[in-house]
């Protein structure tokens, strides 16, 4: 069941009448009714995977009590490994598995030895990567005594199974959410507002730009070969485009869903192609993910305490680490080492914290510069989603150097029988509306709300790509 | 709560109101459609009259060469579809009835595509804008599962086949940008190809014993007096499973088979469809069996 199905359509209404008018005489009521709800909701996908899902929240609720009461140190270091090892040995298993015994057979045969790896034949159950992560910041966080261990299984199993962020983020902190879904929530008219307002942007992200740039896209990856210069720079924004409208439109959507239900749900995007360098564009892209990785990866490394080399080594660790989150693919870490040697410079010059401000344009120089430093990080950006996307690295390089080797730019007829330039205008259109809304979380809210929530929905019928749909690229992660 | 009830209910409503305009907005500029396609063209056609209309899939668009029946004195049009069935055979049968079209003989392509009586979708759809306005067209789609949404919700159908009826196409209409699918008279010639593919495989492929659409056209033809000529087109030399066609003949004999007509590899574009050349070879004898000419 997707946000953007008919299915989700019905689905939706029918829990939020339960919610506010059945089950909304307590807290243990409107959650009880919520964990119902997200159940289902995950077993539409494959409710074999339930049962995971159950196991994994029931083990870091009964290890989470385990280590609060520990009596001695060992006890509590004995159920903290046990959670982390359980949780990561089923991210390895379902997710992993494959990579690593496929890559171990060919380092094998490349040294003369013939090996034939043992490969399982499972499919990832959806939303792993990301309910995994919730449990193990739960744990951490109890191990190193930053919280208490929660009692109450039926709120617990909710922080970790609730519907809207179950499938794709955001990855929400015990600290953050637990709190919320322990006292009884109240209908707040403004809040649901602008839940809709969020639910009908993440929609226009995500049938009006993703799906369509992913039409353009796929016709230039899958044939870059064929492709002349200018449809290859395209084919890098419009990716660059897909998966920013696809990802963020997704997390909008549940954003707004989780406000209709008065929770508040940690915000994921926030204008990342806006960027000044690529310092910011971290703090503004995946923001649940990359918080993750400093708080509970880069910090506990050694962060930036052990000196500029200590920082350099633990940044590449996070980057690749998190392309790795992203797939069992090279593609993914090369895609975040990339990232890594981008933030170098900033990191030798200390001046990955240089960009932390708000910033309006005005007609002077120091605009242009900004202007020209967004540019250029959007440019590298492109660079690194080539990697993203590719199948394989090889077909990266190529697809990189035949930017460069073509140097032809005209128009091109494409495999989905458009012209490679069509998009542009869309793009510009889009790219103008969130420039011009950056202050605030969606482009809908605020004077004529009705109004521009009235042009979002005839931008979602009128260029809305439908028929050739495509599933939300962060599912499959 | 009553006050977000009250918001979602403007919301709602704001949606249908955007959905019942755009409704309106796009089967009016359908309605003006001109130079697109053959379904469009009929559909805002009035009476016409043929010697020949020409029916079916890519493999009646590609080998019946309309001039030459014209050569012959015979006023012909085109109307296969590439990618169609025989269900849009049949409707578009039924709308040129309903514009009182005065037609003399109907060639149908009936041979792979007796294999099924679904819709094409991606053809299908072209009819859709003009739901509202044909009962002959509500009626086609009528025992279709998804009939109630396409019919009685504002717009649905624009978004279900946006790649075919959606605002590209609504844009183009506007702009009067033209296709040549009504060049040659309806006829699409192909030229001979380095990598066409010249094998096929129709082993799995069975005739259905009645399929619906045929025996449509073949009924509307008797009842409007039209003479419905019914052949079997050429496919290459590499195809296994060709019994087929004896399997069609057997449970429609009054089809005839021109399997044969043409088979060397050289006519052919690729394994279904013949090139100019072949098709003009077929035309000639189709010319000759039927029409004396």
């Amino acid at each position: 069941m997707f946000f953007n199905s008919i299915a989700f359509a019905i689905f939706l209404p029918i829990v939020f009448f339960l919610y506010w008018f059945v089950f909304n005489k307590t807290k243990s009521t409107q959650n009880a009714l919520l964990i119902i709800a997200s159940y289902y909701f995950y077993s539409c996908w494959d409710w074999r995977f339930l049962f995971l899902l159950v196991f994994s929240t029931f083990l870091d609720y009964y290890t989470g009590i385990q280590i609060e009461k520990g009596k001695s140190e060992k006890l509590r270091k004995f159920w903290f490994w046990l959670s982390i090892l359980v949780n990561l040995g089923f991210l390895g298993i379902f997710k992993y598995y494959n990579f690593f015994a496929a890559s171990f057979s060919e380092l094998l045969n490349s040294v003369g030895l013939k090996t034939s790896p043992v490969l399982l034949n499972v499919i990832l159950p959806v939303g792993i990567s990301f309910y995994t992560f919730h449990g193990l910041s739960y744990v951490i966080d109890i191990y190193y005594k930053r919280i208490k261990a929660e009692y109450n299984f039926i709120d617990y199993s909710l922080f970790v199974s609730y519907f809207p962020l179950l499938v794709a983020g955001p990855i929400e902190r015990a600290t953050h959410l637990l709190p919320q879904v322990k006292v009884k929530r109240e209908f707040n008219f403004e809040k649901a507002k602008e839940g809709i307002y969020q639910i009908i942007w993440g929609l226009v992200k995500k049938v009006v730009i993703a799906d369509t740039c992913a039409t353009y896209a796929n016709a230039i990856f899958d044939h870059y070969t064929s492709m002349n210069s200018f449809s290859l720079i395209l084919g890098a924004v419009y990716f660059a485009f897909q998966i920013y409208g696809d990802f963020s439109g997704y997390s909008d959507i549940a954003l707004g869903v989780s406000k209709l239900f008065g929770l508040d749900l940690l915000r994921n995007f926030n204008y990342p192609y806006f960027s000044r360098d690529i310092a910011e564009f971290w703090r503004r892209w995946h923001i649940s993910l990359s918080s993750w990785f400093r708080d509970y990866l880069y910090i506990p490394l050694g962060g930036s305490k052990g000196g500029l080399w200590m920082k350099i080594r633990n940044t590449f660790i996070i980057f690749v680490v998190s392309g790795f989150w992203h797939g069992a693919n090279w593609t993914y870490i090369v895609w975040g080492f990339i990232n890594a040697v981008y933030f170098l410079p900033l990191l030798l010059r200390n001046s990955n914290r240089n960009n932390m401000d708000v910033f309006q344009l005005k007609f002077d120089l120091d605009s242009v510069k900004i202007l020209i430093s967004i540019s250029y990080t959007f440019f590298l950006t492109c660079i690194a989603w080539i990697f993203f996307r590719a199948k394989t690295i090889t077909d990266a390089i190529l697809y990189l150097k035949r930017i460069f080797t073509n140097k032809e730019f005209g128009f091109q007829y494409l495999d989905n029988e458009r012209y490679n330039y069509e998009l542009l205008l869309m793009i510009g259109l889009f790219v103008l509306v969130e420039w011009n809304s950056r202050a605030k979380i969606e482009p809908l809210s605020g004077k004529r709300s009705l109004l521009k929530l009235a042009f979002a929905i005839m931008a979602i019928m009128a260029f809305g790509t439908f028929s050739d749909y495509k599933e939300f690229i962060y599912f499959q992660f | 709560m009553k006050q977000f009830l009250i918001y979602t209910a403007k919301v709602l409503l704001i949606t249908v109101l955007i959905a019942v305009l755009m409704d309106g907005l796009y089967t009016y500029v359908f309605l003006q459609s001109k130079n697109r396609g053959k379904i469009e063209t009929v559909f805002n056609s009035k009476s016409q009259n043929y010697d020949v209309v020409i029916l079916g899939s890519s493999r009646a668009n590609n080998h019946f060469v309309s001039k030459m029946f014209e050569d012959k004195g015979l006023k012909t049009f085109n109307y296969g579809m590439s990618g169609g069935h025989l269900f849009e055979a049949s409707l578009l049968l039924k709308l040129m009835i309903e514009r009182k079209y005065s037609i003399k003989n109907v060639i149908l392509e009936a041979d792979l595509n007796l294999s099924n009586d679904h819709q094409a979708e991606g053809i299908a759809a072209l009819f859709l804008p003009y739901i509202h306005n044909s009962q002959t067209i509500k009626q086609h789609f009528q025992s279709n599962e998804n009939f109630n949404e396409l019919y009685y919700i504002p717009f649905y159908r624009y978004i279900k086949y946006d790649g075919k009826i959606g605002f590209r196409e609504t844009y183009k209409i506007v702009k009067r940008e033209k296709t040549n699918a009504l060049d040659n008279l309806g006829y699409y010639p192909l030229a001979k190809h380095k990598n066409g593919n010249m094998k096929n495989n129709i082993v799995n492929l069975n005739p259905l014993k009645h399929n619906k659409y045929y025996e449509e056209i073949k009924n509307i033809c008797k009842e409007k007096k039209i003479n419905f000529i019914a052949v079997m087109t050429p496919m290459c030399e590499n195809v296994a499973g060709m019994n087929y066609f004896e399997k069609v003949k057997k449970a429609y004999p009054e089809i005839h088979n021109y399997e044969n007509a043409v088979v060397e590899n050289k006519y052919f574009s690729s394994c279904g469809h013949m090139t100019d050349t072949g098709a003009r070879l077929f035309t000639a004898t189709i010319l000759k069996d039927f029409f004396n000419k």
